[in-house]
């Protein structure tokens, strides 16, 4: 199981592929990436799909930062 | 007095009184009517018929008003709506739980489910009820609903309302819903798939025969909201289920009135006996006044009049047909498939926003949606094809986008 560093890095690597922008664990995905809130939830099915896991809505309420997304991810990846 | 924009979002991100977070949605506002008029507040001051009305002194040409059958002036309906109206009065001042519980709420309950050849049948209040009401009382915390990513609003509030777990799927794609439930293993069996029949924004209608086939392979179940489809697709007008085959298959169809039966109001017809136990956990069908007795007797003429004459839906589909020609062979970028919803789509929304003051100037009232109401960031002006619409004003329309809207071809945003 990949740690929140090295999902991280995927999640970067997917923001350039899927969106064409740059991010570090720090970017707040909506306030610094200039994104519609639609294009945000595009990009998290890319995620879910990238990883295989299933992101419910609501646990989206709490993620603004790449990290948090990327702590997300950890928690829903099969133990 | 105007803030700066950093003014405002401070304001927004840090507010001290409960009113500071207005500052944003009030400066967005201000910006969208600096355009000319208020998109939000076009005013109706008189109707000339389905298709045409007063506005501030002029005449308009209306194309997006919904009416897709343009049946708000039938005869047969008005007439009806008089006559209940005489007879059961202005209101029913009540529940349908309590005194609200008319004759004529039970009869258009049978007539919908007859109609759909299902057993069961059930009224709300409005169609955005009928979404919030069907999924508060038929999903909860320990269920899961898979939406498709475009849904209406009305969907999400449902699912916020039934307090559920939600998991996106893309638009349109089963591969998607499929992967989705196959990641919720023995839970897909406690899973209900919420799509619409035709979306409201592009005007794509669902591959509802794929959705039917994985619903069924993992044991889940399948929601329809047909709002944008009833009296529309299929042979007897039972929307897309119908068009599609599936009507044997879908669990749920939810649909409103205030559409192809131009009233206002809602419905769920369905095969399972449970239906009649939702009214008793559903919060938006219990606590709020059933429909005005004219209104349930205008919607009940109004479906005779689907089930009885296609002629108004022939004539909707020709209407539509020469519509997307005449603005897709003009070099306007249009949604994926010819449907009576049509989005002119284009990547920047100023010119989006110009581009509809100047028709509205010209007298053709169309839809503005600019993000995020939008599904890829882009904005869009949507026009809905009536029915009533005469060949002559189609061609009006297909004139003024040419005359009125150059700016938006050639298309820049991608399918």
């Amino acid at each position: 199981m990949p740690g929140t560093d090295d999902i991280t890095a995927q999640l970067i690597r997917l923001l350039q592929q899927e969106l064409d922008v740059v991010a570090t664990a720090q970017t707040n995905l909506v306030d610094d990436l200039a994104l519609e809130s639609v294009q945000i939830m595009g990009f998290v099915t890319e995620v879910e799909d990238h990883f295989d896991i299933a992101i419910e809505l609501e646990a989206l309420a709490d993620v603004h930062r790449l990290d948090e997304l990327a702590a997300l991810v950890a928690r829903s990846l099969p133990a | 007095m105007s803030a700066s924009p950093d003014d405002l979002k401070a304001a927004a991100d840090a507010p001290v009184d409960l009113l500071d977070k207005f500052a944003l949605v009030r400066a967005a506002r201000d910006e969208m009517a600096s355009h000319g008029e208020d998109p939000t507040r076009v005013v109706i001051d008189a109707l000339l018929s389905p298709t045409e009305a007063m506005s501030d002194g002029r005449r308009l040409l209306l194309a997006g008003t919904n009416n897709y059958l343009g049946l708000t002036f039938h005869p047969d309906c008005v007439a009806a709506g008089q006559d209940a109206l005489a007879r059961f009065g202005t209101g029913t001042t009540g529940s349908r739980m309590a005194n609200g519980n008319y004759s004529g709420h039970e009869a258009l309950e049978r007539a919908f489910a007859d109609f759909y050849g299902m057993p069961h049948g059930m009224l709300f209040s409005t169609g955005y009820a009928a979404n919030l009401g069907v999924l508060n009382a038929l999903v909860g915390p320990d269920d899961a609903v898979l939406l498709d990513a475009d849904a209406h609003a009305s969907l999400y509030d449902g699912c916020k309302l039934a307090g559920v777990r939600v998991y996106r799927f893309k638009h349109n794609d089963p591969d998607s819903l499929d992967k989705r439930l196959r990641r919720l293993g023995q839970d897909a069996r406690r899973a209900l798939v919420v799509v619409e029949g035709l979306y409201s924004i592009l005007g794509d209608a669902a591959p509802l025969a794929e959705i039917a086939e994985i619903k069924n392979r993992h044991g889940a179940y399948l929601f329809v909201d047909e709002a944008h489809s009833l009296g529309i697709y299929g042979e007897q007008g039972r929307g897309v289920v119908e068009a599609a085959g599936i009507l044997d298959q879908v669990d749920f169809v939810v649909g409103t009135f205030s559409k192809s039966l131009g009233a206002t109001g809602g419905y769920c017809v369905s095969p399972h006996a449970i239906t009649d136990l939702l009214r008793y956990a559903s919060r938006p069908y219990i606590f709020t006044a059933s429909l005005c007795p004219s209104v349930v007797a205008t919607v009940h003429a109004a479906l005779d009049v689907v089930r009885r004459d296609r002629s108004h839906r022939e004539a909707l589909w020709r209407n539509a047909r020469h519509l997307y020609q005449g603005l897709a062979s003009a070099g306007f970028h249009l949604g994926p498939e010819c449907s009576p919803v049509i989005a002119v789509r284009h990547s920047d929304r100023n010119e989006v926003i110009a581009a509809w003051q100047a028709l509205l100037a010209a007298g053709v009232y169309v839809n503005l949606i600019v993000p995020p109401a939008s599904p890829d960031g882009g904005s869009l002006l949507r026009l809905s094809v009536s029915a009533a619409h005469s060949p002559a004003q189609i061609d009006e329309l297909i004139a003024a986008f040419n005359a009125h809207c150059g700016p938006l071809k050639p298309a820049l945003v991608s399918a």
